[in-house]
Formats: C-alpha cells, structure tokens, sequence
C-alpha cells in the first residue's frame, strides 16, 4: 500500500487542482485504465476544490492498494448544516468570487458521488468536512458476476440428489458421480450444503488458523457466541476469545444494524419505491440480481454488513468469520483487496474449545456495544429461509406489498443464524442472542454504494437474442415430449431443466432413464 | 474534423500549438462556464469553448487530458494562461464572437452544413 498526503491551502485558487494533479501523475505511473483515472481525478478535483472555495485548510490523504484508491479530504472550515441538502444538484453556498471562477454551481458533491463506488461525507458545524471516498481499480473483474464459494468434495458424494431438490435456483446437476454447479446459476445461498449430508458440498475456506497479533481486530457474527449452550454467554465467549489472543473483537451487530437504520432512513426519504429490501444478504442480492431484475430498484443503496465491516477495517490486521458462502465470497473479493484473514466457524470453535480447556476462561468484562432498542424497526418485515424470501419477492413484483416501508431478506433461517455452518440450532441461538440483549449494538457505520446493482444474465440460453429465442422453443417442445415425473435419475433437477442441458449441450438425451419412452422423434441437438 | 480547420472556418484565432491543432480530429464541442460540468463532459477529442479564462481552466485541461479550448469574444488572455497552455500541450483559439454564435459556427461545420 502506498499512501501520500498533501496539504490544501483555503482561497488560493491558483493551486486549487495540485493534489489531483500529483494523484493523476500516480495513477498513469502504475498503469490504471484511463477511464478510472478520469473518475478518480474528477472526484479528486471536487473535493479539493471545495475545500479552496470553502475552508481555511485542509488535506487530502490517497491511499493507494492493488485494488482500490481511497481518498480522504478533511478541511477546517464552516462545516455543512444539512448534507441532504448540499447533495441536491444545483444547491451551493459558494461566494460570488468562486462562482466567477466557475465554481459553484451546486455539483461538486454530486458529481463525486456519481463518479466514485463509495462515499462517505460527515461534517460538524463549526469544525469542518471530511469527504472520503474509493474508486476500484478492477470493476469488471469486481462485479466477476458469478463468483460463489461452494465448493465440491466429490469423492465424499454418494448421489442420494437432495442438493438437486433444495437447490432454489435448479443450479445443481449431478453427473459423472458429482454434483456438478452451474455458475451462472448460483446465489451463493448454503442452500446445497445444508442439504448435503455426506459433506460433499461445503464452503471454499481456507483451514488455517488465522494467528492474532496485539493490533489483530476479530470479527464475529453474533450466532458465533452464541453456539456454546445456554450456560455460555456472549460475554464469556468473548472472554476466551481473549485468552487466544484476540483481544480487540467486534460482532458484525454493529454493521447489521446500522444496515437497518441506513434502510429504514432511506424508506423514509421522498420518491422511494416501497417496499425498500435492504441488503443484508448477499445470497439474496444476488438472487434478485439473477431472478428478479425488475426490483433492483427496490435494493437500498448500501453496502452489505460484512462489506461494511470489511470497508471500515480496511487497512487494518482484520480477521472475519465467514457465516457462509455467500459472505466468504464478499470477503475474498478481489474488490476488496486488502490484508484482511478469513477464518471457518468450525475451525475459530474447535481453536476456542481447545484453549478454554487448556486455561479456562472466566466470565469477562467485554460486553458487546449496546443501545437502546428501536421502535422503527416496525417498519421493518424480516423474512427468513429462501422460500419465503422468494415467495415475498413475487409478491413485490405484484405490487401487493407496497405497504410495507423496509424488508430484510435472509436467505437462511432466522437470519445469519440459521447458516449450515453453525452447529446449534438457528431459532435456540438467535433466541438467546436477544435475550441476552443483543440486536441494538450502535457502534458500526453503513456505508453507501454507489456502484448500481445490476441484472445478472443467470438463464441467457444465447447472446444471440434469436437462436435464443429458437433455443427456447427446442426447450419447450423436448420439455413437452418428456415424462414429466422429475425424477432426478438424469442427474437434473426437473425435465425442463434437463430439456435445458440438452438443447445447451451439457448432456445427451440418452441421459434420461425413460428416454426409450420420449414421444416423438430423439431430439436433434444442433 | 482537424481542429485548425475548424478555427479557420469560424474565423477564430490560434494562440497555441498551431502545429498540434492541424493534426487534432475534434468530433464534438462542449461550451459552458460551469467547472464541474467541463469535467465530466470533457475528452481529448472535444472542443471546449469557455468564458472562463483563469489559470483553473488549464488545471481542468491538464486533469482531464483536454486537448483545445476556445475562448470567446476575442478576448486577450492574460499571459500567464498561454505560457500553461503551451507547456501542457493544449491548444488555445481565441473566437471573435460570443458563444452563441461560436457555437453556432462550430455546428455548421461539425455537421457538414457549412
């Protein structure tokens, strides 16, 4: 990591521009594409010129990774009374002088906004602004749009097909003795893993043991301290976390639920589709992404917990647990290049077993942050278990939930609770959590993304739109002509899905046990 | 369309860069005074014709990799703003007239109804 910083200097219009101008002569020297240095300058430039036009001084701190350019500009200065406001294009309260110059025309924090993936701005009367903000230097391989983290272990499999059935995105084959994934398909959801029970489907984490040092921040889901029985509290899991060496822990709560209150805030402002589905679940993000393109305006423009989390700790020694699949893959990300660790639940619990009976642990004094509980989380319906979650989604495409302001969608049982990874029951531990009052922890920032959500292309049978269109039709007729009793023999989840494979050539007709049986002519594959 | 040939048409003035501006194709032209909108619609082939005549404007340029800018009403810009054109290798033409009729000179011959 590379990191400069350079002073700004309030009125002097003749440097306003120095800093950008040095960070652009570093961004062409390690070859970043044209078009993000643009991006990153235009931003840049803003920001430093708001600072001229408005402060006595101020300073802009880059920090450049292999994968992202962070950008810090913080000024003493008036500070901004309302930043809703300031954000609106067109308001300004720059002086005449600046505006002969051509500044203040009421854009400049828009068009950071519009030009960075995040961004960030707090400001206190009287004090002064800081805008921060990160423009990711690989975006095509950032928004890699099939990327998950279930991986197969295919000596363990013994072809029992219940990964085919609970599969909610009929992404799963098995074929040649495997399960065999479908990538365009996948969410991402532990769905498959929870089904498989030979272990033959499981998350793609490393098995080392992450070693903390002093500066080492651990990031726990709550359901990890509560997967010790109702003897063991949160406080005393904490308490021999430390005993490990990790000291300075923080439960992902924090982000959760500045999550909500970033959704909730954002249900709120005028002109917002309702019902507001908060991105809480990267498995469910990606499954309107992929099933639901129509209501990805309805996402709520922010940044996953564990994105969150992950963002603000950047540049720290940060260690996270991984709930699931869909949040390890968040964490390896390449858009997030950072010298963050990952470590399984399994292997954090048995470490944790293993030096509470070596030392004992007592029952510690760490307490997770806690704040008074809300009463807008009314506006809040949470659905759980992706089923449901997909059942509600079509209800929103129907139009008959505009009724609700928020909803959070999980794609696992009571939350990040009911993930296949965690040994204790999902509906027992998050129980206790809240009884034990969690849920309300205030510490953690949401953090708004600017990079849009997009359709993802999951059932494009052709990038030609018409062979598309005839594939379609061959689909339909061989689906027609088939038994019908979606048996899984084939190693397909349902006969159109199978239809589907044939006509996209990942397997011959002759895969299907009735096939001696199919009406009409064998299917020609061309 | 070379940018020298565009000055010539619209009868402005080159004051930097001759040698640059015959070999420059410009496809498009941006007028304003309005600083954050030159940065986003800014690009090496576009014109920029601009009131706008501090030092900020060459900042702009250089940031944004801008190739020619046009100055209206046949002003005399200030020294300082020719010698940062010629050392950041942007072309400075200088138009007789106001930017409306500029603009209106620069669409006739972009749009091949001179």
């Amino acid at each position: 990591m590379n990191s400069d910083s350079y002073s700004i200097v309030g009125g002097d219009f003749d440097r306003a521009g120095y800093a950008s101008s040095r960070l652009k002569e570093q961004l062409k020297k390690i070859g970043v594409e044209p078009a993000l240095i643009r991006r990153a300058v235009i931003a840049a430039y803003e920001a430093e010129t708001n600072v001229v036009i408005h402060a006595r001084k101020g300073n802009m701190r880059v920090e450049l990774d292999t994968g992202q350019i962070d950008v810090e500009v913080t000024d003493e200065g008036p500070g901004i009374p309302d930043i809703e406001l300031a954000m609106k294009e067109g308001f300004s309260t720059a002086p005449p002088a600046a505006r002969e110059l051509g500044f203040g025309a009421g854009m400049g924090l828009p068009n950071i906004q519009m030009n960075t993936d995040r961004f960030e701005i707090q400001s206190t009367v009287g004090f002064g602004t800081r805008v921060a903000f990160t423009v990711y230097l690989r975006p095509h391989e950032a928004a890699g749009s099939a990327r998950n983290s279930i991986r197969v272990v295919f000596e363990a499999c013994r072809e029992c097909l219940s990964c085919l059935r609970a599969c909610p995105t009929g992404a799963l084959r098995v074929r040649e003795g495997r399960p065999i994934i479908l990538e365009h398909l996948c969410i991402d959801c532990p769905e498959c893993i929870e089904a498989c029970e030979t272990g033959a489907l499981t998350v793609a984490a490393p098995a080392e043991m992450p070693v903390p040092s002093r500066e080492t921040v651990l990031v726990v889901p709550p359901a990890f301290l509560m997967q010790f029985g109702a003897g063991v509290s949160p406080e005393k899991v904490l308490s021999a976390l430390a005993t490990m060496g990790f000291v300075n822990v923080r439960v992902m709560d924090e982000w959760e639920r500045a999550l909500r209150d970033a959704a909730i805030g954002f249900s709120r402002e005028p002109g917002r589709v309702h019902p507001v589905v908060s991105p809480a679940c990267p498995a469910v993000v990606n499954l309107i992404e992929m099933r639901f393109p129509s209501l990805i305006p309805h996402i709520a423009p922010f940044l996953a917990p564990t994105e969150a989390a992950h963002h603000e700790l950047r540049g720290c020694d940060a260690v996270f647990v991984a709930a699931c699949p869909a949040q390890y893959t968040v964490l390896t990300s390449k858009q997030f290049a950072t010298n963050s660790r990952v470590v399984t639940p399994s292997r954090l619990r048995q470490e944790l077993l293993l030096a509470v009976s070596k030392r004992g642990a007592s029952a510690g004094e760490l307490a997770p942050p806690r704040g008074p509980s809300r009463e807008d989380d009314q506006r809040v319906l949470r659905v759980n278990g992706i089923r449901h979650v997909m059942s509600t989604l079509e209800q929103v495409e129907d139009g008959v939930l505009d009724d609700v302001p928020v909803m959070e969608l999980f794609a696992c049982d009571q939350g990040c609770f009911g993930s296949p990874l965690w040994t204790d029951d999902a509906f027992v531990t998050r129980h206790r959590w809240l009884r034990s009052g969690g849920g309300i922890a205030t510490a953690g920032n949401a953090v708004r993304q600017n990079t849009l959500f997009r359709a993802r292309a999951g059932m494009r049978l052709d990038s030609d739109m018409t062979k598309a269109i005839v594939k379609l039709s061959q689909i339909d007729q061989l689906t027609k002509r088939l038994p019908g009793k979606n048996c899984g023999m084939c190693g397909a989840p349902t006969c159109s899905a199978f239809a589907e494979d044939v006509v996209m050539n990942r397997v011959s007709i002759t895969a299907c046990r009735h096939s001696s049986g199919i009406k009409g002519e064998p299917h020609d594959t061309e | 369309m070379k940018l020298s040939n565009l000055a010539e048409a619209i009868g402005a003035k080159v004051l930097t860069h001759q040698q640059k501006a015959s070999k420059l194709d410009i496809d498009r032209v941006y007028a304003g005074d309005n600083i954050s909108a030159l940065l986003n619609e800014a690009s090496e082939t576009a014109l920029l014709v601009t009131n706008l005549k501090t030092s900020q404007l060459l900042r702009v340029a250089e940031l944004m990799d801008i190739s020619g800018i046009c100055l209206l009403n046949g002003i005399v810009p200030e020294p300082e703003l020719v010698t940062s054109a010629r050392e950041h290798a942007t072309v400075l033409i200088v138009s007789p007239v106001g930017m409306f009729e500029t603009c209106g000179r620069l669409y006739q011959c972009l749009s091949g109804k001179a």
